[in-house]
């Protein structure tokens, strides 16, 4: 039980398969714990299943076999919408492409998942919104339309709303794949800031090995399972 | 609170999704408008057409008419005196003259006073007459009526061009004439006609008005003259007429009304919808093409609306995948999409009525002299505006929750990794 205070996230013999185009073993029993603000990196090559383990531990993926535990909530076997109430409060994502909502400015952006969520004002939604963005420098550029920013400011918009609702656990698929190594460098910082000075646990899947060492621990896998940690 | 603010997020993105492609969200509008505003003007129309058509039919016709029908005389006496199975004979045999007439109209007719459904009664004595003038001779007939009654039931003194159907009431030789016989018989108001009944009694009467009915067969044979008058040249009492006259408040209410009486008054009772099955089936068949042709306009604006919500919600999948990943339920997704539908059907529902109104009266303006019309006929009826508003709304529900079901099943997983 004293394990569940302080481990964040709890993976235990998980497999999964793709049936398409013909059935295939891509996580062969994958075990591991990830302890509170931890910064953790997931490498290996293409293939090695990385990119989807990180899916199964997002819940957006529940089609596998072992058991998924965050915050010592069994999340294995919940119903899709008692996930994305979990996935709105506690987990924050962010992708390799951007993927802001082009039609919204911003601000609009990074102040969703917290109307989603419901607990605040509108007032201190849009207050909270401003302060993810100026931690991210990016406060110039919160009334302008999201497809009007440049790639890397799109990508601290993303990660500025991953924030948002203060999750336990921000997970990134190649958060920096996209950008110069300026930016890179900087949403490094900006992570490792979140682990060790708001107890905020990171997870991020990466090919950047330069990245990888600057994180806290890093999962290297190879062919569906786990070569070091 | 947290609930509230939640649909205020859902109402929020569809409300941009709607305003940033504004072009297609006003076609999709327009799909719903023109629907909606067909239905409504067919509908309009189709009603206008039917009351028009009506209002001539009720010219002349009751809603009820009770008269006394020739019966076949089936009684034989031979078979009250010798037992049955006598075998007998008859040849030529003669009937006697069975009654065709009201023996007491008075007392029918206050049966019939007595329901609530009837609004007016009247009575009248009709019968074949030969109208006389000099060596002129036309076969026509004569209907006594009651004419104050009569008048609030057909609205007979409206239709008088020369004369006054009020002095009917009290010129007890007085005549008011179809305008086509009186042509034919070459008399003018105030000239005298010889009237010469079957029975070959002859009287002369003083033309006091000439009647233009928009039924043309009418206004060629017939004559009103006061129902007293007529009982009397009959030689009969003033209890006697040939037919009652009924009409009610609501004349879709027939039925009930003989159901109820037609014990106690024991005449034969025939109704306007089984004298007229032409026009119910009339009316009821064009009611039916303007239902047809005004849901087909819908279900076209339908799969319009169903293809610019499949469209859009293919170019938004990738947005959609990502408000999953941010905790948005595939119940929010239905939700947004659902939002969009119903306010291209608020919208276009709202405008279809302004537009099939102002079609309506637009038409209702163009000029259509036929039988009594002046303008092409157009009558509203709150209940085509309540089917317009439901089947609008129904329709872009039904076309938007298909593909609102379809990005509600979204998996952000495969969308996400490509």
């Amino acid at each position: 039980m004293t394990t569940t205070n302080t481990n964040a996230l709890e993976v235990k013999n998980v497999v999964k398969y793709f049936h398409d185009p013909s059935t295939f073993q891509v996580l062969k029993g994958v075990s591991f714990d990830v302890k509170k603000g931890e910064f953790l990196s997931l490498v290996g090559k293409s293939g090695s299943g990385k990119s989807t383990l990180l899916y199964i531990l997002s819940t957006m993926d529940t089609d596998y076999e072992g058991s998924l535990i965050v915050n010592g909530n069994l999340l294995t076997g919940q119903t899709q919408n008692q996930l994305s109430i979990f996935r709105n409060e506690h987990i924050g994502f962010v992708f390799q492409f951007h993927y802001l909502l082009p039609e919204f400015s911003a601000l609009e952006n990074v102040m969703l998942p917290a109307k989603k969520l419901g607990k605040l004002s509108f007032e201190e939604i849009e207050h909270k919104a401003y302060e993810s963005l100026r931690l991210l420098d990016l406060e110039e550029q919160a009334l302008k339309g999201a497809n009007k920013l440049s790639g890397g400011q799109q990508q601290r918009v993303a990660i500025a709303r991953a924030l948002i609702n203060s999750p336990s656990i921000i997970m990134g698929d190649e958060p920096t794949g996209n950008l110069d190594s300026k930016n890179s460098m900087a949403v490094q910082d900006i992570f490792r800031n979140l682990a060790h000075e708001f107890g905020q646990t990171i997870i991020c899947v990466t090919h950047d090995n330069d990245f990888a060492q600057r994180t806290d621990r890093t999962i290297e896998m190879t062919d569906g399972l786990i070569l070091s940690h | 609170m947290a609930q509230k603010r939640k649909n205020n997020v859902n109402r929020q993105i569809a409300s941009v999704h709607l305003t940033s492609k504004i072009g297609q969200t006003v076609v999709a509008i327009l799909g719903v408008t023109f629907g909606v505003s067909m239905y409504i003007f067919m509908n309009s129309f189709m009603n206008g057409v039917n009351k028009a058509q009506d209002d001539l039919a009720f010219s002349n016709l009751s809603h009820i008419r009770i008269d006394n029908e020739n019966e076949k005389n089936d009684y034989n006496p031979v078979q009250d005196v010798f037992s049955l199975g006598t075998v007998f004979n008859i040849r030529n045999k003669k009937d006697i003259q069975s009654e065709t007439d009201i023996k007491n109209t008075h007392q029918v007719m206050a049966i019939l006073k007595a329901q609530p459904e009837v609004k007016d009664i009247t009575s009248q004595v009709n019968f074949s007459v030969f109208f006389r003038n000099g060596s002129k001779k036309i076969n026509g007939s004569i209907s006594g009526v009651e004419p104050n009654n009569e008048n609030r039931m057909f609205g007979s003194a409206g239709k008088v061009i020369a004369g006054s159907w009020d002095d009917l009431n009290y010129m007890k030789s007085g005549l008011i004439i179809g305008r086509i016989l009186a042509d034919n018989l070459g008399v003018k108001l105030n000239d005298n006609v010889n009237v010469l009944t079957p029975d070959g009694v002859s009287k002369n009467f003083s033309v006091i008005g000439i009647i233009e009915t928009s039924v043309k067969e009418i206004d060629k044979s017939r004559a009103y003259i006061n129902i007293s008058t007529a009982q009397q040249l009959l030689g009969k009492n003033f209890d006697y007429s040939t037919g009652i006259l009924v009409n009610l408040y609501d004349r879709d209410k027939t039925t009930g009304v003989v159901n109820k009486t037609q014990n106690s008054v024991k005449y034969n009772m025939e109704t306007w919808q089984e004298a007229n099955q032409q026009l119910v089936a009339a009316s009821q068949l064009r009611n039916i093409i303007a239902s047809a042709v005004s849901l087909a306009i819908l279900l076209v604006a339908g799969f319009g609306i169903y293809n610019i919500m499949n469209m859009t919600i293919n170019e938004k999948i990738r947005e959609i995948a990502i408000l999953k990943a941010m905790g948005f339920s595939g119940g929010d997704v239905l939700t947004i999409f659902l939002t969009q539908a119903t306010a291209i059907g608020l919208l276009g529902v709202f405008s279809g009525l302004i537009l099939g109104i102002s079609i309506s009266s637009a038409v209702n303006q163009v000029p259509f002299k036929v039988a009594g019309l002046t303008t092409l006929p157009i009558h509203y009826q709150w209940i085509d505006f309540v089917s317009a508003v439901i089947f609008g709304i129904l329709t872009t529900l039904l076309a938007g929750y298909f593909p609102a079901r379809k990005a509600s099943k979204i998996d952000p997983v495969i969308i996400i990794r490509g």
